[in-house]
This record gives C-alpha cells, sequence and structure tokens, in this order.
C-alpha cells in the first residue's frame, strides 16, 4: 500500500474536506475501532475494541494487520537508477556551491539542472523498454503509466529551468519556449503539426540570428513589428482571398488565436497553443507578461469543456513564477519525494526561495530533503544515499541521521561496519556505543566470545568486557585452553577498559611467558595477578594451583619472599572459606577435592621455602 | 497484511527496533510474534502463558537480545526472552491486584527496565539486575482508580558532553509519565536514593485519561508530551527544559468521541491520533508552531464521503 500523501499539507492548512483518506478493507462494524502504532519505517493498523472488558464479544474480528508503507517507490528497480545518479548529481552540487561565482554561476547550475533532466530522460527511456517488454498487460500499463509520469516531471522541470534558472530575458524567452514545446510536444509530429510549428519558426530562427548576435531587442522588435504590419495589409488587401488555406494561414501568422484554435487538433495541449500565438503575436514577450498569455491560453484551449488537470495547475504556476505553487502542487500531485526534493534544493541554490514569501524560506528545502531521505532509509541498501542528504541539511539532519541510523537491521557484520564508520566518521559517539553493544550481545548469545570482546571494545562497555571475559575463564576453566587467543594476545592498552578484561589479558600473559619457559617473569606475574588484587577471588585457586609446576621445578623460581606471599594468599583464602556442614555427598567430595588441593600446595610452598632460603642463604654467604 | 490468525480481538501490535519483526497479542491470550522481512510473514512464536486477554507488547532494546514484554487482564506482565532461537517465558511479575493495561521500557541508556500501570492504580517499575533477577519498585496509588498508561522520557544526558571515563555510567535523570482514571498526567522522576517521586501533575482532562506519550527527542530543548482522554480532547504539552518545570498545554482537537491512543512516529515529526470514530489521523506541526491534521486513515467499506464527514471541522 502506498501512502503518498504524508507531510505534504505542512504547506499549507488543510480542512478535513481535503484530507487524503486512506480506507482500510475490513469489517466495517460500528463496535470497533482501529488500534495502530508506528514501526521504524512504516504503520500497523488492526482493527480492535479499546473498551476493555474481560468477556470478548463474539463477534467475528479481523485477524489481519495491515502495514502501511509510505515511500514505495523505493523498491522499484527502475528509478533506483535516478535515486543513485541523482544523488551524485545532488552531492556534487553542495561541494561546489562555494566556487559558484559571478557570471559563470548561472551556466553552471543551467548545467546541474541539465544533468537532472537527463537523468530522467535516462530513466524513461529504461522503463519504456521494462514496459514494452513487460509479461502481463497489467503491469505493462502501470509501467506506462510511470512513463508519463516520468516525462510530466521532465516537463515541469525543464520549463523551471527556462523561467527561474535560466531567466532568459524577453527575447530568447521565446525560443526556449520553443524548444521545450518542441521536445515535449511535437515528438508526437504530424507533417501539419510541422507546418505550423517548425516551418515558420526556421523563417524566424535565421530572423532572430543565433544567440550572440549584436543586434539588440529593440532592433528586432522593429523588425518583427514591420513584418507583422506587412502581413496584416496583406490580409486586408484581401490578397489571399482566393486561397481560403493562405488566409488562415496568414491569419494564423498573425496571432490570430480564432484562427489557432480552429487547427486545434494540431495543437496537442495548451501550452503547445501559448507558445505558437506567441510566436505570432508576441514574440518578444516580457516574463512579466507571461502569465496573461498563459492564462488566456489555457482557458480558449479547454474552451469551458474541461477543467485543468493537475499538470496544467503546475505549468501555470509557473507561468505565474509562483515557485511556492508549484513546490506544492508537485507535491501533492507525486507519490514521492525525488522531484520536489531535488528541485527545489537547486532553485534554493540559485537563491530563489529566499526572494519569495519568507514564510519558509530555505526551511522548505530542508523539509523536503528530509522527506526524501527519511524514504531513502526504508531501502535495505538505498539507505546509504539518504545519509549524503541528512548531511547538507543544517538544521535537523544530524539528529535525523541519528535516529534512522541506529534502525538499519544489521545482518551482516559488513553492514555493521558500515553503518559504524559513518557514525564515526560523523562523531556520533553515542550511535556507535549503542551499535557495538547490539553486535556485542548477539555475539554472546550465538556463543562467538571473541567477537563480543572486540565489540565490547569498541563500545568502550566495560560492563560487557567484564562479562565476556567472564565467560572466557570459564571457557578456560572447563576446556583448559583459551579460544581467541590472537585477540586476546593483542589487546594492547584496550585491557585497561575492564578489571576482569585486564586479568583475562594478563593471564594469558602468563600461560604465554610460561610457554616461553621464561619462568622467573611467569613467576613474578603470577604472583602479582593476586596480590595487586586484579584477579577474582574466586579464580585465586586456580592461579595456586597453576603455580604449582612452578613450584615442583629443579631450580628455585619464587624467592623466599615470594613464597611467603603465595603462603599469605592461600591463608587468606582457605580462612575465608565457610566451613561446608553440608550432608550432601557430592559437597564432600568437592570439599575432600579442596582440601588435598590445598595441603598439596601447602607441601609445595613449604618446600619451595625451605629451597629458596637455602639458595638464598649460600649466595649470600659466598 | 499480516494474516495473525488470532482467535478473537487484537489489541496491539508493535514492530522491533528494525522493522523486521511484529509482536501482536490478542483477547485469545496469545502473544505471537512473526518475521516480516521482504513482506513476507512467517509466524516464529506463539507464546501462551496469559489467563486473559493480552492488552500490549512492548520490545526491548536490541542490545539486550531479543526481548518481549506483555500485559494482560490477568493481573500479570511477563517477559518473554528468545534463546538459542526459541521464545520463552523469562520472567512472571505478579504483583498487581487489578489489570495491568500498559507496558513500556525505558530508553536503552538507563539499562533493562520495564514501567507498567495497572488498574489497581499503582505502577510497578521492573529492573533487570542480572543472572535473571529482576528487581521491583511499586509507586501504589500512582493515580486513583487505575493507571491506563505509561510513557518513559527520552535519556538526555545531563550536564556536559564530554567523555565520560569507561566504566562509569553517566547520571541520568529518569523520568516517565503516567495518565489514569483521576485525570490527571503525572510526571514522575527518580530521587538519587532510588524511589520514585511524584514531579507534576498536568491537569486539563475532564475525563480519564487513556493514553500518553512522550514524543522522542529531536534534539531540541523542548520536551513535548501527548495525551487524550475519555473526554475526546487531546493534548501536546510542551515544557521548554531551560526554565525548568513548566508545562503548557496545547489543545490538538476535541473530537466528537472517545479518543483511545496517540503514538508518536520514530522521528517525532507525526503524531497518531486514534479515536473512537473509526478513523486514525495522522497530525504533525507546521512551521509556525500550530498543530495540522494531514491526514486520515479510516477503516470500513462504505463511501468516503460517510466516513470523512464524521467529526469534520476546519483545523487550526
Amino acid at each position: 500500500m502506498g501512502f503518498h500523501q504524508f507531510g505534504q499539507a505542512c504547506l499549507e492548512l488543510l480542512t478535513l474536506d481535503d484530507l487524503p483518506t486512506l480506507l482500510i478493507p475490513g469489517v466495517n462494524s460500528k463496535k470497533h475501532q482501529m488500534c495502530f502504532d508506528w514501526g521504524p519505517g512504516e504503520m500497523l493498523v488492526c482493527e480492535t475494541s479499546f473498551n476493555k472488558k474481560e468477556k470478548s464479544e463474539m463477534v467475528p474480528s479481523c485477524p489481519f494487520i495491515y502495514i502501511i508503507r509510505k515511500d514505495v517507490d523505493v523498491y522499484s528497480q527502475v528509478l533506483r537508477k535516478l535515486f543513485n545518479e541523482s544523488h551524485g548529481i545532488f552531492v556534487g552540487l553542495q561541494r561546489i556551491e562555494e566556487e559558484l561565482t559571478g557570471k559563470s554561476r548561472k551556466s553552471q547550475l543551467v548545467r546541474v539542472s541539465k544533468n537532472y533532466r537527463s537523468v530522467i530522460r535516462a530513466c524513461m527511456e529504461e522503463m519504456h523498454q521494462v514496459a514494452i517488454a513487460a509479461k502481463d498487460p497489467a503491469s505493462g500499463r502501470q509501467f506506462s503509466s510511470q512513463v508519463s509520469i516520468l516525462s510530466a516531471m521532465e516537463l515541469i522541470w525543464n520549463l523551471c529551468e527556462i523561467l527561474f534558472i535560466e531567466v532568459a530575458p524577453a527575447g530568447p524567452l521565446l525560443l526556449h519556449l520553443l524548444d521545450w514545446v518542441r521536445l515535449h510536444v511535437c515528438e508526437v509530429d504530424s507533417l501539419s503539426a510541422d507546418v505550423l510549428g517548425s516551418e515558420n519558426p526556421s523563417k524566424h530562427e535565421s530572423f532572430w540570428n543565433l544567440p550572440g548576435n549584436t543586434q539588440t531587442l529593440t532592433e528586432l522588435e522593429l523588425k518583427w513589428q514591420h513584418w507583422h504590419e506587412e502581413c496584416e495589409r496583406y490580409l486586408q488587401d484581401c490578397t489571399f482571398a482566393s486561397n481560403p488555406h493562405l488566409e488562415s494561414l496568414c491569419k494564423i501568422m498573425l496571432g490570430d488565436e480564432a484562427a489557432l484554435l480552429e487547427q486545434k487538433e494540431l495543437l496537442s495541449n495548451w501550452y503547445h497553443f501559448l507558445v505558437t500565438r506567441l510566436l505570432y503575436s508576441n514574440p518578444t514577450v516580457k516574463p512579466i507578461d507571461l502569465q496573461y498569455y498563459a492564462q488566456s491560453s489555457l482557458d480558449l484551449f479547454l474552451g469551458g469543456e474541461s477543467s485543468p488537470e493537475p499538470l496544467d495547475n503546475i505549468l501555470m504556476a509557473a507561468f505565474e513564477f509562483d515557485i511556492h505553487q508549484v513546490i506544492k502542487e508537485c507535491s501533492i500531485a507525486l507519490s514521492n519525494w525525488w522531484f520536489v526534493a531535488h528541485l527545489t534544493d537547486l532553485l534554493d541554490h540559485c537563491k530563489l526561495l529566499q526572494s519569495h514569501n519568507l514564510y519558509f524560506g530555505s526551511n522548505m528545502r530542508e523539509f523536503l530533503l528530509l522527506e526524501y531521505a527519511s524514504g531513502l532509509f526504508a531501502h535495505p541498501s538505498l539507505w546509504q544515499l539518504g545519509v549524503d542528504y541528512f548531511d547538507y541539511c543544517p538544521e535537523l539532519g544530524r539528529v535525523s541521521l541519528e535516529l534512522h541510523i541506529e534502525r538499519i537491521p544489521l545482518n551482516t557484520e559488513q553492514k555493521a561496519l558500515k553503518v559504524l564508520r559513518i557514525c564515526e566518521q560523523r562523531q556520533m559517539t553515542e550511535q556507535v556505543r549503542s551499535i557495538c553493544k547490539i553486535l556485542a550481545m548477539k555475539a554472546v548469545r550465538n556463543n562467538r566470545l571473541g567477537s563480543a570482546l572486540s565489540w565490547s571494545i569498541r563500545a568502550k562497555d566495560a560492563a560487557f568486557a567484564t562479562l565476556v571475559s567472564d565467560r572466557f575463564l570459564r571457557d578456560y576453566c572447563e576446556r583448559g585452553c583459551f579460544s581467541d587467543l590472537d585477540l586476546i594476545d593483542n589487546l594492547g592498552p584496550a585491557m585497561m577498559l575492564s578489571d576482569r578484561l585486564t586479568f583475562l589479558g594478563k593471564y594469558r600473559e602468563f600461560h604465554r611467558v610460561y610457554g616461553e619457559k621464561r619462568f622467573a617473569d611467569a613467576a613474578s606475574l603470577l604472583l602479582s595477578l593476586m596480590t595487586s588484587q586484579i584477579a577474582p577471588r574466586s579464580f585465586w585457586m586456580t592461579l595456586l594451583t597453576d603455580a604449582l609446576p612452578l613450584l615442583e621445578q629443579k631450580q628455585v623460581i619464587f624467592s623466599a619472599e615470594q613464597t611467603y606471599e603465595l603462603m599469605q594468599c592461600l591463608e587468606d583464602l582457605t580462612s575465608g572459606k565457610p566451613v561446608h556442614g553440608g550432608s550432601d555427598t557430592q559437597q564432600c567430595q568437592d570439599d575432600d577435592i579442596e582440601t588435598t588441593k590445598v595441603e598439596m600446595l601447602r607441601l609445595a610452598l613449604a618446600r619451595n621455602l625451605a629451597r629458596a632460603i637455602v639458595r638464598e642463604g649460600s649466595l649470600e654467604g659466598s | 497484511t499480516v494474516d495473525t490468525s488470532h482467535e478473537d480481538m487484537i489489541h496491539d501490535a508493535q514492530m522491533d527496533y528494525y522493522g523486521t519483526r511484529l509482536a501482536t497479542c490478542s483477547s485469545d491470550r496469545s502473544v505471537k510474534i512473526f518475521d516480516v522481512r521482504n513482506g513476507g510473514q512467517i509466524l516464529i512464536a506463539d507464546l501462551r502463558g496469559h489467563e486473559g486477554p493480552v492488552w500490549q507488547v512492548a520490545w526491548a532494546h536490541p542490545m539486550y537480545g531479543n526481548i518481549l514484554a506483555s500485559c494482560s487482564y490477568d493481573r500479570k506482565v511477563i517477559i518473554w526472552r528468545e534463546e538459542n532461537g526459541t521464545w520463552e517465558k523469562s520472567h512472571e511479575h505478579a504483583g498487581h491486584d487489578s489489570s495491568v493495561n500498559s507496558v513500556c521500557w525505558a530508553p536503552h541508556d538507563y539499562g533493562l527496565i520495564l514501567a507498567c500501570g495497572s488498574s489497581d492504580g499503582a505502577i510497578s517499575l521492573l529492573t533487570y539486575t542480572g543472572e535473571g533477577q529482576w528487581e521491583v519498585k511499586k509507586i501504589n496509588n500512582a493515580h486513583t482508580i487505575g493507571c491506563n498508561a505509561v510513557s518513559w522520557a527520552p535519556a538526555v544526558i545531563p550536564g556536559s558532553l564530554i567523555d565520560q571515563p569507561s566504566g562509569q555510567k553517566p547520571n541520568y535523570i529518569k523520568k516517565f509519565a503516567s495518565g489514569g482514571c483521576d485525570n490527571l498526567i503525572k510526571l514522575w522522576k527518580e530521587e538519587e536514593d532510588g524511589q520514585w517521586k511524584e514531579e507534576q501533575k498536568l491537569e486539563a482532562h475532564s475525563d480519564w485519561v487513556r493514553d500518553v506519550a512522550w514524543a522522542p527527542s529531536i534534539g531540541l530543548p523542548t520536551s513535548t508530551i501527548a495525551s487524550c482522554s475519555q473526554d475526546g480532547r487531546v493534548f501536546i504539552w510542551t515544557c521548554d527544559d531551560a526554565s525548568g518545570n513548566t508545562w503548557s498545554p496545547k489543545l490538538l482537537h476535541k473530537f466528537n468521541d472517545v479518543v483511545w491512543h496517540v503514538s508518536w512516529s520514530i522521528t517525532a515529526n507525526i503524531l497518531a491520533v486514534s479515536g473512537g470514530d473509526n478513523k486514525v489521523t495522522l497530525w504533525k506541526e507546521s512551521v509556525d508552531g500550530q498543530w495540522v491534521c494531514i491526514s486520515d486513515v479510516n477503516k470500513g467499506q462504505g463511501s468516503v464521503s460517510a466516513s470523512v464527514t464524521e467529526g469534520q471541522q476546519n483545523e487550526q
């Protein structure tokens, strides 16, 4: 379901009469209401009864939940190219903004406008191909209607380019309009249309000469005036009386509206009529006067038989140079924000929005861009384009990005990294943290401890790092070895994040040093782990047990002092233990094991102490 | 559309954080979870455990895993969790004497905290303390007769924005709003000793407050709350945080019937309002601070004009 009228009424206060209404099919019962809630990119609606009663009425209720999405165009394959390429143009425009100065500014802006238009045309062409190749007539029709919409968009944009951006002065204005009409309307060329449309203009083109000539407007106007008067004389002299065709042709060339209208079927629409009329009656028309001709052309052409369509209203607004009206009407008529967002942005760069009714100013540009970008976020890959659009919205862009970027499903590691990079580039530390936490949690649930640890380090989440470290240590106790050694070995300064993590790192270091047979270093490290209190008490037994092989070595490794400290630790540990008075046999067995271990340790420590004292004594002595 | 196959009236439907899963609950006492990616629907879980109609469901933030809370007429709040691909009941809270009407998870920054509002007038707050344990704090007589809705304020990092040293939690000021049968909206704040205190009373409704919704933060210094009531009115309350504690209400609209539910869109720019007249209307604040109705979502067959003529008024 599409729901494209979201938000456009921000431009105006509407009465409920005007409200677009979306009907949800369902049981039309007066008893029930609609329950709804927002999802990240959609709205959920279902039938419900808010009157909370315990006994539900035995009325069949509708078990359906409707998911309403507003930016369905985002999913169109063909339009994707439009979004992608226009994104490039958009970003380019924002970047060169500072460089746009002076005379070249206008021509550069015109070039940008033409770029946008060529993208629309390319898309139109592709859509057309798809329409032809469509397997079933229904989708073929749908694609064809998309083609017409794109064509209308290009038509409107082109006109806006001529009137607002190019800002053609009185003379060349008509030339531009002629090109416009020829391009869009006379594509369905018939020979007679040629006669009316192109034959005379070509005569006139040589009359005008090519751009860059040195004739002034007044000179041109004078020439045209003479020619016009000559025609009139011919008509009055009834020179063509014998030939009605020539006569009507002459009338046409004088801009006689009635004569023109007689050829109505050759004029596909009112703006073709308008331009033709202007060509013959007022070729040096000034932009200001355009709207009067436009309005009367529209009225004459429609002749009271039909009413203007949305497209007509948009074009009329353009002829009236009412930019806001153009944008508003386009917002209503089109099903996505692409067109108005990009056009408004371009017009803003032309500094056109400020000069008008300042109620919205460049806020309108931002509003439209925000709406467009939000729509892109609904799409699994186009969201990346949306990021750039938000970047260029100075007021609410950042916070909108923050809200949207957290909602992107992180299905793959790649996507997660992409999202994180975007957040980090923009110093969105809160978002980085929250995303890393989510990923860490996911990793823990999937038992990927190494991944979980690196995510919690990146999130600077001490609590979670502690949790994962505990898991690692527990795993070690159960299996006797570490997983993810690479990661733990290369923690570096990140080790400081949490005490437990530091312990994990150092403990692993102990094992490494022991493996390298640097026993003295290993011994000191082991001792320091206990004396510095970073080892959790629950782990002390394991540490002391780890000390056993060092104590049993042929050479004396622990010095006397170190041995005293170890003994102290052992006493601390055993004295702190409550007496197990249970009748549980398992408990008794555990106690036995414990006692045996402690005794072994005491013995080993004592022996080591003896040897250490002897060794140190003899060294000192000699 | 998603066919939930609930056997009885559906009372709530909520999308998860990413829009990939849908949770629904119904008078048929079940809570269902669907995977709705790519326009499809796959039933992931059919959770039974409540002994009465289930009124609301709420998804917790994904950083805590896949967790869903539900509340029911049976006076219980159940927290469900997904472990190793299966959904199970993780915790049950039975501390209320009457139907629990509303559940709402706090902003993830505060930890895993659930607020529950009940017809016994009390609000309970469940905080996860680890190892499957939940700590309960109860606010008795929060609203006389009953509490209908709870909604948390978005997390605002107090003071400066310098990075807190790792391991240290910044001191958030936790607040939430509740609406009740005493026609009031109350704002609650957690004190330093961990107790919850009533900070403000917002009075404007003349009948039961059915729903409150605190708008998501969009970086502006103002706070906004929407409330709706049996009296047909919807108010937008704003507070300029700089000044502190003065909340001023603005009447959004007076409807002809009870207004049951209000809800903010994710980026806080559109408010959806559900009325008793079969319609959901959408409102947006325009540039000059006025609230404008921008659309109508209407249920049912029948001609468009018939449904539009109900409650038709000019918006200003």
